[in-house]
């Protein structure tokens, strides 16, 4: 992984890092895909994925209105909010 | 004191609940360990006092009377949930997680929310934004992680029950290097509703306290059906504290082969291998299983739980709870900000793992290949599960270690879970137990059992109990 990799990886991830600091991530990322890698030499091409243990299936409910949430206190636990809604900053100039 | 000494005095009225409450708020309040992130004393001590009276409601409930701490990941109404994180350092959930609701409801009363890796990543308990906990057996180690304060609070006897979770370990590898019982239940036996996510298929609560029946009632009430965690399965009702006593007749425990390759410290393999010796004197036969693959488990689990990290945690943008980076111009610098000032450099790491390995060139290679490495594990676990009904191993690779060990070599801290995390990646259940000392640190040993079958793993660890003391010794 070079900076250009991490700086996109970054702005993916919605993270900010000082470009003094990319070295010692990259060394911190490197070091752990290091670990990783030790199961890429395994032929697992006859195996299908597994995305959850108990392979479940999906669990559906009568499509009803239930009040269990109220708004306000959602709306209280916002850092910034104005009646209805959530305040963010401009969006569109 | 354990918690049925605890719950007999409160159900023979020798003890009330608020007198109960009122000796572990006192040992909270001399706490040096860091084990609490917040202790509730008024509310505790209101809630104990409607537990007195309506002694007749709650006397005969799982935990009566019993004061408890839960692991500050389970949000509780009213009250500060953190996840150990600058994030939701400030944030008061509207509602009552299922784990929380249920242990209300069966008579225990909380005390507090306990110390923790945050958002349950690590495994010392040292990447909490509150300061890291200290291991009550000597104050220079760590407790294990991330449920390293629900271990600590059993082990120093602040209170006799604890909740905990665990994703790789982390109910018992904290359990192993403090010296109490810890239980990872089959995933989908107690609901995760209002347990904060960090990877969502493999999280699963559990119970911690000083021995196997304590776990057992803790775990009747935490365990429900939940039609609001859409991986909950419904399954007969099963009372585990009745079922300790169940006579499972001779079993067959298999025991890994060459296990000792996987670098086990000399003491750990010494006090498995007098614990294999109990085992057969209770009347278990052992028979050695090969498991080659184990080690494998811990690339999966390093790729599919940062991957699930990196999708769980893109909720905490500021704006809707949580922490918000102060005078940002535009939407982009506020989410980028608020994350980088309000994340801690371990939950960053995995959260650019956790992308890196989603992303598209690199999807096939990493996520698709360890969801392939996980289907292998729980294959090998399905065909060890023919021949025999239990596996024994130790828990952790080492004994409780020095803080600040992760920063030197961090892939050692993470090597630390070999042993734990392909129960999480197959779902299995598996409860660690003290069975062993050495330099007057505890030694834990697991077993890992098929899909639930907690009441097996419960009734086999009980078995030993009663014929050992390791359970017993207190720092």
């Amino acid at each position: 992984m070079d900076k250009i990799e991490l700086k996109n990886l970054l702005f993916l991830a919605r993270i900010s890092a000082d470009e003094k600091e990319h070295t010692k991530i990259i060394e911190k990322l490197k070091n752990t895909f290091d670990l990783i890698d030790e199961m890429q030499d395994l032929d697992l091409s006859d195996l299908e994925p597994l995305n959850n243990p108990l392979e479940l299936n999906n669990v559906s409910r009568e499509d009803v209105n239930n009040d269990r949430n109220s708004k306000g206190e959602f709306l209280n636990n916002s850092p910034e909010s104005d009646e209805d809604y959530f305040l963010v900053p401009k969006i569109i100039e | 004191m354990n918690f049925k000494e605890q719950r007999d005095l409160f159900r023979t009225k020798k003890v009330s609940a608020k007198e109960a409450v009122q000796e572990s708020i006192k040992k909270i309040n001399g706490d040096n360990l860091n084990i609490f992130i917040n202790s509730f004393q008024s509310e505790a001590l209101k809630q104990a006092e409607f537990i007195d009276n309506n002694f007749d409601k709650f006397k005969d409930a799982p935990l009566s009377g019993v004061p408890i701490a839960h692991k500050d990941i389970f949000c509780t109404k009213g009250l500060p949930t953190t996840c150990g994180s600058k994030m939701l350092e400030n944030f008061v959930p509207p509602y009552d997680s299922t784990v929380i609701h249920n242990c209300n409801e069966a008579g225990s009363v909380m005390v507090g929310k306990t110390n923790m890796d945050e958002f349950a990543m690590g495994s010392s308990n040292e990447t909490s934004y509150f300061g890291p906990v200290s291991n009550p057996w000597n104050s220079d180690l760590v407790p294990g992680g991330s449920s390293g304060g629900a271990a600590a609070c059993v082990a120093a006897d602040i209170t006799s029950i604890s909740t905990g979770t665990d994703t790789g370990g982390s109910i018992r590898q904290p359990a192993a290097l403090c010296g109490v019982t810890g239980l990872k239940p089959t995933y989908g036996l107690v609901s995760r509703w209002g347990m904060i996510a960090f990877c969502s298929s493999m999280d699963q609560a559990g119970p911690f306290s000083r021995d196997a029946f304590g776990c057992a009632a803790l775990l009747d009430a935490m365990a429900s059906y939940d039609s609001k965690d859409s991986t909950s399965t419904e399954r007969p009702d099963k009372n585990f504290e009745n079922l300790l006593a169940k006579d499972f007749g001779s079993l067959k425990i298999g025991v890994i082969k060459d296990i000792d390759n996987f670098g086990i410290n000399p003491d750990v393999m010494q006090s498995y291998e007098v614990s294999k010796t109990v085992l057969s004197a209770l009347g278990h036969e052992l028979k050695e299983v090969d498991f080659s693959e184990l080690s494998t488990g811990i690339c999966s689990y390093y790729v599919i739980a940062p991957a699930e990290c990196s999708s769980n945690l893109s909720r905490f943008d500021g704006v809707k709870y949580g922490y918000r980076a102060s005078d940002q111009k535009d939407i982009s610098k506020l989410y980028m900000e608020t994350r980088s000032e309000a994340f801690g450099d371990e939950v960053k790491k995995r959260i650019l793992i956790g992308t890196h390995v989603l992303s598209a060139g690199f999807y096939d290679a990493y996520y698709l290949q360890a969801q392939k490495v996980r289907r292998m594990i729980k294959n090998k676990f399905e065909s060890i599960f023919k021949d025999v009904d239990l596996i024994f191993m130790p828990t952790t690779l080492d004994q409780a270690f020095e803080k600040n060990r992760e920063s030197n070599d961090p892939n050692r801290m993470y090597k630390e879970d070999l042993l734990t995390i392909p129960a999480n990646l197959a779902g299995l259940p598996a409860i660690s137990f003290p069975n062993g000392f050495k330099n007057n640190l505890p030694i834990g040993g697991q077993f890992v059992g098929n899909y639930f079958s907690e009441d097996l793993l419960l009734a086999t660890t009980n078995r030993i109990q009663e014929v050992s003391d390791w359970h017993k010794m207190t720092p």
